[in-house]
């Protein structure tokens, strides 16, 4: 900006000493140049800002003004020549949208060119992402590969076909042995059974044996128990029961209620029934286990004179008792072999509970409210 | 009557065997399939004990002879797997029922009884003790041929023990015999405590002698005297 006023002085210097006339700019210059006469011998120039008035705007504007001193006709006269900034500013601006608004627009394609690409780039590997986590050693669905070129993402895949496949079939031996186990057991156990009752037919039976062969007796029906708790684990995630029925649910929960009444009876409990009429496509012995399971559960763990509500719609099934201690982990209860030290259970009952839920697509949730334990099965 | 117990594991089979013979049975015993297959086509049995697993053969295969021979032998299969198809594929093969191991003798022997009492009294199979008479298909209890009620599981115990005549049976198989799996919770126990005191209470209340007898808490018997 500075050198535009110093060619301006320079051209008002040419001019005066061509025309011998004082050079006056035109409007569209957009300078102020005034001229005053001056004793001043000194050629000095002072560069300034300053503000002065535009008399084409009517307005003050802030501007650049140089001083300087020129001759004509021997007159020493002072020149201040002034340019406005605003002009200038201007001037900057449009520089700038020139240059700047192209490389913005330039840095968007950029970067959706990038976004999309690398989308479609991490695609396969998304999809990938998405099979690892529906995969389920529980279901026989394989693992799904993913088609890509990408080699890594390729190398990934078939690294993971690998490891599942392993995984399956890892698991599978483990439930294979799980119930070769349990058989294998149940013949020593008709054996210890069968030679207890041999036992209690004896004549030579006194109190004191009696009272060992009550203990025995109470040991192998929980061994029993265990046993058979475990092969139904085992038969439910093999899939074994499917002997699907239309099975109208509340009166299966009624006929429950009588197999139970003397257990329930026993402990004082009030039965509070909300059955709405419902059918579900259910097997059977499924069916049986689940409410055999719920039932005893609630049996077992409430306090004498309790009660047990029962809540029926189309849509879910509420289990809800008084208890002896407040509430429980809400995951962990669901685990194998947890139980709380009072129960005499196998600790089996709600992680079988939760296989069937699993195994039928049903949502098994529990809750503590209102000092109630609350076992929510909603069918979907 | 004459039972043919077919078992490979010994000690059961001797267990089986000693207590049927103390109730006055004749039982033959074999351990294989062979030996099975040969007493099976050489004799008649009222009720075939058949386990299933038999380390020269498949118990299922005696079965299938047995029916092609048209023997009149009732079947009980005893079995370690509890697998629905394998009792249904038994069933349907002929066999009269399925007992899953473990059991309790006293229970193996009231399905034995069962299973005669079905084909051989065709329905009309009434259980006479003394005073006592139930007819166990109508179920129906008499005393002194007056009525008496009971309900279902009181009905169930009475038979069982009946069944079971001067046999000691465990509270422990009155409890299975009754609530089947579920028997394991806490106080079942005193269930057939109960249960006992309620058809001593009918019986006696009907003029019917008690034949129960406690045997120190372990159990109870059903005998005259």
């Amino acid at each position: 900006m500075d050198d535009q006023l110093e060619e301006e002085l320079l051209e008002v210097k040419q001019y005066t000493a061509g025309k011998n006339n004082l050079y006056q700019p035109n409007t569209f210059e957009e300078l102020v140049i005034q001229y005053k006469k001056t004793a001043e011998k000194s050629n000095t120039k002072i560069i300034a800002d300053t503000v002065f008035y535009n008399t084409e705007k009517h307005q003050m504007e802030t501007g650049r003004y140089l001083q300087s001193a020129i001759t004509l006709n021997g007159d020493r006269y002072k020149v201040s020549i002034i340019a406005s900034k605003v002009e200038n500013e201007e001037q900057i601006k449009s520089i700038l949208k020139v240059i700047i608004l192209p490389v913005l627009a330039l840095l968007i394609i950029l970067l959706l060119v990038n976004r999309f690409m690398i989308r479609s780039l991490w695609n396969p590997f998304k999809q990938l992402l998405i099979n690892i986590k529906a995969f389920n050693v529980n279901q026989d669905v394989p693992f799904k590969p993913v088609k890509t070129s990408i080699k890594e993402f390729s190398d990934l895949n078939s690294a993971f076909i690998d490891l599942s496949s392993k995984v399956k079939s890892d698991y599978k031996e483990i439930k294979l042995f799980t119930e070769n186990a349990s058989h294998e057991m149940m013949t020593p156990l008709a054996v210890i059974n069968s030679k207890l009752d041999t036992m209690l037919q004896s004549h030579l039976l006194g109190r004191e044996e009696s009272e060992l062969l009550t203990d025995m007796y109470k040991a192998t029906s929980r061994l029993t128990k265990l046993n058979q708790s475990l092969l139904m684990l085992v038969k439910i995630d093999n899939n074994l029961l499917n002997d699907q029925e239309d099975i109208l649910i509340s009166r299966a929960i009624e006929e429950k209620i009588l197999h139970f009444q003397e257990l329930i009876l026993k402990r004082k409990l009030t039965i509070h029934l909300h059955l709405e009429p419902t059918t579900l496509y259910i097997s059977q012995q499924l069916l049986e286990i689940l409410l055999n399971n719920l039932f005893s559960n609630a049996i077992r763990h409430n306090i004498d004179t309790g009660s047990i509500d029962i809540n029926l719609t189309a849509t879910e099934l509420i289990f809800s008792n008084t208890s002896v201690n407040g509430g429980l982990d809400e995951v962990k209860i669901f685990e194998r072999f947890y139980k709380d030290t009072t129960s005499e259970g196998t600790g089996l009952g709600l992680s079988i509970l939760k296989q069937i839920c699993n195994r039928l697509q049903y949502e098994l949730k529990y809750t503590y409210e209102l000092n109630l334990h609350h076992f929510i099965i909603r069918f979907s | 009557m004459k039972i043919l117990i077919v078992e490979d594991e010994e000690s059961l089979q001797k267990s089986i065997h000693q207590y049927l013979i103390s109730e006055g049975n004749v039982c033959d015993c074999a351990s294989t399939y062979n030996n099975a297959y040969q007493k099976i086509a050489l004799y008649a049995y009222d009720c075939v004990l058949l386990d299933l697993t038999l380390p020269d053969g498949e118990g299922l295969q005696l079965l299938k002879f047995l029916k092609k021979m048209n023997k009149a032998d009732g079947v009980l299969i005893i079995s370690a797997r509890d697998a629905v198809d394998q009792r249904i594929e038994g069933l349907s093969l002929g066999a009269d029922d399925y007992l899953v191991k473990p059991f309790h003798l006293s229970e193996l022997y009231a399905r034995i009884l069962a299973i005669i009492r079905r084909r051989q009294f065709n329905g009309n199979d009434r259980i006479i003790f003394n005073e006592l008479e139930i007819d166990s298909q109508a179920m129906e209890v008499k005393v002194n041929a007056q009525k008496v009620y009971f309900t279902r599981k009181e009905f169930d115990l009475l038979l069982y023990f009946m069944s079971n005549k001067s046999k000691v049976i465990s509270k422990s198989a009155a409890a299975v015999h009754i609530w089947g799996n579920e028997a394991d919770m806490a106080d079942s126990f005193d269930f057939i405590y109960t249960h006992i005191k309620n058809i001593r209470k009918k019986l006696t209340d009907a003029g019917c002698k008690d034949y129960f007898h406690s045997i120190y808490g372990v159990g109870y018997k059903f005998v005259e005297s």
